[in-house]
C-alpha cells in the first residue's frame, strides 16, 4: 500500500469513530484492531498490538503524572488550595483577571520543576480550575493559561524530552536545555499580554468584585500562614532537585508526600480528603493512560504502515527556500503530533530533519528549540492533542471539548507567534548557550 | 441471579480499589527507594520495578470500573446535536463497537495469555518475571469493559448525555 | 525475496549505523534476488517487544541485542562474557551452535553477531580508590542500573545499581544522583555524559550482544540462493563490523583521554579478580536460567568453550 493510502486509511478511521462519540480510548483501539489485523498480519497483528501496548505503559516516564494529579487533589481537597487562592486573591487586590495571572506565574513555576507537560497541566488544572469557576471566572481565563504553561515544562529545562531530542540529534544537550530558558519565559510573557487583552475586550470574562482593603499587617499574616506553606513545599522539592537527592521524574512523590505533611500539620486531613484525591486522581489516570495505550500502538501503526515516513520524505522531498522548507517541517511535526506520541515523532523525524535543517544552514540548538515549540503546540492542538483530554479529565463537570478547543486557541497562537519570533530574532534561542559556553 | 450480580460488582469494584492502593504505592515506592539510597543503603530494584508493572496493572485494572462511571472522554461532535430518538440509536451503536473491540482484546489477550505460558516467557527487566502474570489482565480486563460498554448497549441508560461534557 | 526488518535503537546510534551498512550490502549483492526492507526502530515496534515480532512473524528480521530476549534464550550470555569476538566464534563454531539452540528455543535463525568484541567500562564522577589489595573500592559508588551487569556488581562488589529511566540519566549524572556507569567503549560522548564522567576503570570487561535474528518460518521459505547471500554477507559483515569498531573504540578511547577522563587501571591479580568476577556471575546467571529450561545445561560448557579464548 502506498503511504497516502495507509495514511488516509488509518487516519481516517480514528476520526471517525471519535467523530461518532467513540470514548477516545476506545476510538484508537478500534483503529489499532483493524489497523494491526491489516498491516500486521492478521490475529497476530493483534497480539503484537497487545505486546506493544504493555510496553508504552509499563513504563517510569509516566509515573510523575498520577503523582502530579495526587498532588493537585490532594491540595484542593483538604482546602489548604482555596486559602491559598484567598490569600492570593486579598493580596492582588483589584487587578482584573489577577488569578489567571497567577495562574501563569505558578505554572511556569511549576513547569521548571516539572518536565511532564502531562503532568503539569493535570496538577495546575485539578488545583485551579474548580477554584477559579467558582470565584466566577469564565472557563477560557483559567483552562488557557493552564494549557498553555502545562506545554512550557518541556520547553523550560529540567525536560527529559529535550534531553532526548538533543540525544537522537548529536545536538549538546546543555546547550538545548539552557536555550530554551528564554523563549520559554518570553512564551509566558505573552501569556500574560494575552489575560490582559481578554479582561480588556470581555470584562466580564473575570470577576470584578470589590475587595475590602486589607491592612499590611494582615496581608503580612496571610502570606506566612497561607502562602508560604505551600510555597516552601514547591521550594523543598526544588532543591531535592538541584542537590541530587532525587532526580526530576521522583520529585513528583515528594509532591504528594509535601502536601500530607502540610496537610496535618494544618489539620485538615481527613479520610474523606484522602478518599476523595485518590478517586479523583485515578479516574483521570485511567483515562489519560488507556489513551496512552492505544496512541502509542498507533504511532506504532503509522510508522509500521511507513505512512508517517512517507508522509516526512514527501514533505522534505521539494527543493524549496529555508524558511519554506522549515515550514514544511514543521507542519509535519504539527499533523504527526495531533496523532502520534511525542518520543515516536522524535525517533522518526530526527534522522531526517536534522541532516536537513545542517544543510539549510541553520543553527541546530535553534532548531531544537523550533522542534520543540511544535511538538509542545500539537500536544494541545484540537481535536486530538493529549494535553485537551487530560484537561477534559480534571476540569468541573459540564466543561465541554468546544470550551476546551476555544480556549486552547488563543495559546496557541501564541507559541505560532513565538516561533515566528524565532525566525526573526534566532538569538533569543542562541545567545544564552553561546554566553554560557 | 443476585449472587453471580453481588460478585461480579464486587470483582469490579475490587479490582477499581486494587488500582487505587497501586497508584498510592507509586508515591510510597518512589519516597522509600529514594530516601534508602540517600541513607547510602541500597533500595531493592524490586522498587522501581514494581513502579513499572504498577502503571500497567492499575490501567487496565480500573478501565472497567471507569466505563461504569462514564469516565472516558469522549468528543460531543454530532451525540449533542441529535435528536434524542437518534442519539438512542447512535449511543447504542457505538457501545456495540466498543463491545466489539473490547471482545476482540479479550479473545486475543486470553490467546497472548496461553502463548505465554506455552512459551514459558519472561519479562527481561532487573528480574526475570513470567510474562503471564502480566498479560493475564488483558482478558480479565477487556472482558469487564466489554461487559460494562454492553450494559449500555441494551441497558436502560444510554453511553451518552446528549449535553456536552461529562456528567458526574 | 522480500525481508521485512526493524532495529532496536535510533539510528544516530553507531550499532544501527553498522547494521543499516549490512542492510546495504545485502541489497547490493542480492539485486533481483534478495531485498531486506528496513522498516524503521523503536518507534515502529517497541525494542523489548521486537523479538516477540520476529517470533510471530509480524516481521521477518531484527537486530537486537540477545539481551532483550534472555528470558528465551538464555545461552546469549555466553556472547556477553565472551573475551573474543564473532570473528572467533564462527570459526569455531560457537555462532552456528548458538543459531541452533535459537531455532529449537526460538524458532528464529539467528544470521550473525555483529558488533562484537566492544566491551565495557565502569565510568565515575568522583576518583574511584582502591583497597590494600588493589580492588575496586564501592564505598560510595551510587551505580546506574543496567541489566546487562547487573549481576557482575552485585556479586563482585555486593552494591544494589539504582534503577532510573534512561531519559533520566542525564540529569542523575549531573547532579550526582548516580555517580558511576558502565556504557561500551564507543558512544560515551553521543549522549554526552563525558560532560560529568571524569574517570575510566580498567580492564574493561563483556562485550556486546547485538545481533540479527530472522523468524524460522520465512528463512525456510527462502529460496537457497537468498539463503547463501544473506549468511554470506552477515559473515563477512560479523568481521567487518569487529574490526571497524575495534579500531572506533580505540579512537574513542584516545579522544576522551585527550579530553581530560582519567584511567584508573586496576593491577596484577586485582585485575585478574574484577575479569573474573564479571565472568562468573554472568556465566552463573546463564546457568541459573538454563537450568528453568527442558534443554537443561546440555550446550553450558561446549558455548562456554567456543566463546572464550581461554
Ligand atoms: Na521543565
Ligand atoms: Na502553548
Amino acid at each position: 500500500m502506498e503511504w497516502y493510502f495507509a495514511l488516509a486509511f488509518l487516519l481516517s478511521l480514528i476520526l471517525i469513530f471519535m467523530a461518532i462519540g467513540t470514548p477516545i480510548a476506545l476510538a484508537f483501539l478500534a483503529a489499532n484492531v483493524i489497523g494491526a489485523w491489516h498491516f500486521m498480519g492478521g490475529q497476530t497483528g493483534i497480539l503484537q498490538m497487545l505486546n506493544n501496548g504493555f510496553g508504552a505503559l509499563s513504563s517510569f516516564n509516566l509515573v510523575p503524572i498520577p503523582l502530579f494529579l495526587l498532588m493537585g487533589e490532594l491540595f484542593f481537597r483538604t482546602g489548604l488550595g482555596m486559602k491559598m487562592f484567598n490569600a492570593i486573591d486579598q493580596l492582588m487586590g483589584k487587578v482584573p483577571g489577577r488569578l489567571s495571572y497567577v495562574t501563569v506565574v505558578g505554572g511556569t513555576a511549576f513547569s521548571t520543576l516539572s518536565g511532564s507537560s502531562m503532568g503539569s497541566t493535570a496538577l495546575m488544572g485539578s488545583l485551579l480550575v474548580p477554584e477559579m469557576e467558582r470565584r466566577g471566572y469564565k472557563k477560557k481565563m483559567a483552562i488557557g493559561p493552564i494549557l498553555g504553561t502545562g506545554g512550557l515544562a518541556i520547553i523550560i529545562p529540567p525536560s527529559a524530552l529535550a534531553v532526548l531530542l538533543a540525544t537522537l540529534a548529536k545536538v549538546d544537550i546543555g546547550a538545548l536545555l539552557i536555550a530554551g530558558i528564554l523563549p520559554g519565559l518570553t512564551l509566558a510573557g505573552f501569556y500574560i499580554a494575552t489575560i490582559f487583552i481578554q479582561t480588556k475586550l470581555d470584562p466580564q470574562a473575570a470577576p470584578n468584585y470589590e475587595l475590602e482593603p486589607v491592612p499590611l499587617s494582615a496581608k503580612l499574616k496571610l502570606i506566612v500562614t497561607d502562602i508560604l506553606p505551600m510555597l516552601s513545599v514547591m521550594v523543598i522539592i526544588v532543591t531535592l532537585m538541584l542537590i541530587g537527592f532525587a532526580t526530576p521524574s521522583e520529585a513528583a512523590a515528594f509532591g504528594a508526600l509535601g502536601v500530607i505533611i502540610l496537610a496535618f500539620i494544618f489539620r485538615c486531613m481527613t479520610w474523606e480528603a484522602f478518599n476523595l484525591s485518590v478517586t479523583g486522581a485515578l479516574k483521570v489516570t485511567l483515562m489519560a493512560y488507556l489513551i496512552v495505550f492505544g496512541s502509542a500502538t498507533f504511532s506504532q501503526l503509522l510508522g509500521f504502515s511507513g505512512a508517517s515516513g512517507g508522509l516526512i520524505g514527501w514533505a522534505t522531498s521539494f527543493d524549496l527556500s529555508p524558511i519554506l522548507m522549515l515550514l514544511a517541517m514543521f507542519a509535519v511535526l504539527l499533523v504527526l503530533g495531533t496523532f502520534m506520541e511525542q518520543i515516536s515523532i522524535m525517533m522518526l523525524t530526527v534522522p531526517i530533519f536534522f541532516p536537513l535543517a545542517q544543510a539549510l544552514g541553520f543553527d541546530l540548538v535553534w532548531f531544537g528549540i523550533v522542534v520543540l515549540l511544535a511538538l509542545e503546540i500539537s500536544f494541545s492542538t484540537p481535536p486530538l492533542g493529549l494535553l485537551l483530554f487530560v484537561m477534559k479529565g480534571v476540569a468541573p463537570a459540564g466543561t465541554t471539548m468546544r470550551e476546551i478547543y476555544s480556549a486552547a486557541i488563543p495559546y496557541i497562537l501564541c507559541s505560532m507567534l513565538l516561533v515566528a519570533v524565532l525566525i526573526v530574532f534566532p538569538s533569543l534561542a542562541t545567545w544564552l548557550p553561546s554566553m554560557l559556553q | 441471579m443476585r449472587y453471580a450480580q453481588r460478585g461480579y460488582l464486587l470483582l469490579l469494584n475490587g479490582m477499581a480499589l486494587l488500582a487505587a492502593i497501586m497508584l498510592v504505592w507509586l508515591m510510597v515506592a518512589v519516597v522509600l527507594s529514594v530516601v534508602i539510597r540517600n541513607l547510602g543503603l541500597q533500595p531493592s530494584a524490586w522498587f522501581f520495578l514494581s513502579t513499572e508493572y504498577a502503571m500497567f496493572y492499575l490501567t487496565l485494572l480500573g478501565a472497567p470500573w471507569l466505563v461504569r462511571q462514564k469516565g472516558h472522554v469522549h468528543i460531543e461532535l454530532l451525540t449533542s446535536v441529535l435528536p434524542p430518538a437518534a442519539l438512542n440509536i447512535l449511543s447504542r451503536g457505538v457501545s456495540l463497537l466498543c463491545v466489539v473491540v473490547c471482545g476482540v482484546l479479550a479473545w486475543k489477550g486470553l490467546d497472548l495469555v496461553l502463548l505465554n505460558i506455552e512459551r514459558t516467557d519472561y519479562d527481561v527487566r532487573a528480574f526475570f518475571v513470567p510474562k503471564w502474570i502480566l498479560t493475564i489482565v488483558f482478558p480479565i480486563s477487556f472482558s469487564l469493559m466489554a461487559i460494562e460498554f454492553g450494559r449500555f448497549v441494551v441497558g436502560h441508560e444510554i453511553l451518552h448525555s446528549g449535553e456536552a461534557g461529562i456528567k458526574e | 525475496d522480500q525481508i521485512n526488518a526493524v532495529h532496536a535503537f535510533p539510528p544516530s546510534l553507531i550499532y544501527t549505523q553498522s547494521f543499516l551498512e549490512f542492510v546495504d550490502k545485502v541489497n547490493e549483492r542480492g539485486e533481483g534476488v534478495v531485498q531486506i526492507n528496513v522498516r524503521g526502530g523503536p518507534e515502529v515496534i517497541g525494542l523489548s517487544e521486537q523479538p516477540d515480532a520476529v517470533r510471530n512473524g509480524v516481521v521477518d528480521m531484527a537486530y537486537t541485542a540477545a539481551s532483550f530476549y534472555a528470558g528465551t534464550v538464555p545461552e546469549r550470555d555466553a556472547m556477553v562474557a565472551s573475551n573474543t569476538n564473532a570473528i572467533y566464534a564462527r570459526e569455531n563454531g560457537g555462532i552456528d551452535l548458538l543459531n541452533e539452540i535459537h531455532q529449537e528455543k526460538m524458532g528464529t535463525y539467528y544470521l550473525g553477531w555483529f558488533d562484537s568484541g566492544v566491551s565495557y567500562n565502569f565510568y565515575t564522577i568522583d576518583g574511584p580508590s582502591v583497597d590494600g589489595e588493589g580492588n575496586l573500592n564501592v564505598s560510595g559508588l551510587r551505580l546506574r542500573s543496567n541489566p546487562v551487569y547487573d549481576a557482575f556488581f552485585q556479586d563482585y562488589l555486593g552494591a544494589q545499581p539504582i534503577s532510573l529511566p534512561t531519559t533520566d540519566v542525564y540529569a542523575a549524572l549531573e547532579r550526582g544522583v548516580v555517580n558511576a556507569t558502565g556504557w561500551t567503549q564507543i558512544g560515551l560522548k553521543d549522549l554526552n555524559w563525558d560532560r560529568f564522567l571524569n574517570y575510566r576503570v580498567d580492564p574493561a570487561f563483556f562485550s556486546t550482544d547485538m545481533g540479527v535474528i530472522v523468524n524460522l518460518d520465512k528463512w525456510n521459505q527462502l529460496s537457497e540462493e537468498s539463503q547463501q547471500i544473506l549468511q554470506e554477507v552477515a559473515i563477512e559483515h560479523e568481521r567487518d563490523s569487529a574490526e571497524q569498531l575495534a579500531e572506533l573504540a580505540k579512537e574513542q578511547q584516545a579522544q576522551l583521554e585527550a579530553d581530560g577522563m582519567q584511567v584508573i587501571t586496576l593491577e596484577g591479580e586485582a585485575a585478574q579478580r574484577f575479569s573474573d568476577a564479571a565472568r562468573d556471575a554472568t556465566w552463573e546467571r546463564m546457568r541459573g536460567q538454563m537450568e528453568r529450561h527442558p534443554m537443561g545445561l546440555e550446550h553450558y560448557d561446549t558455548l562456554i568453550e567456543k566463546f572464550n579464548d581461554l
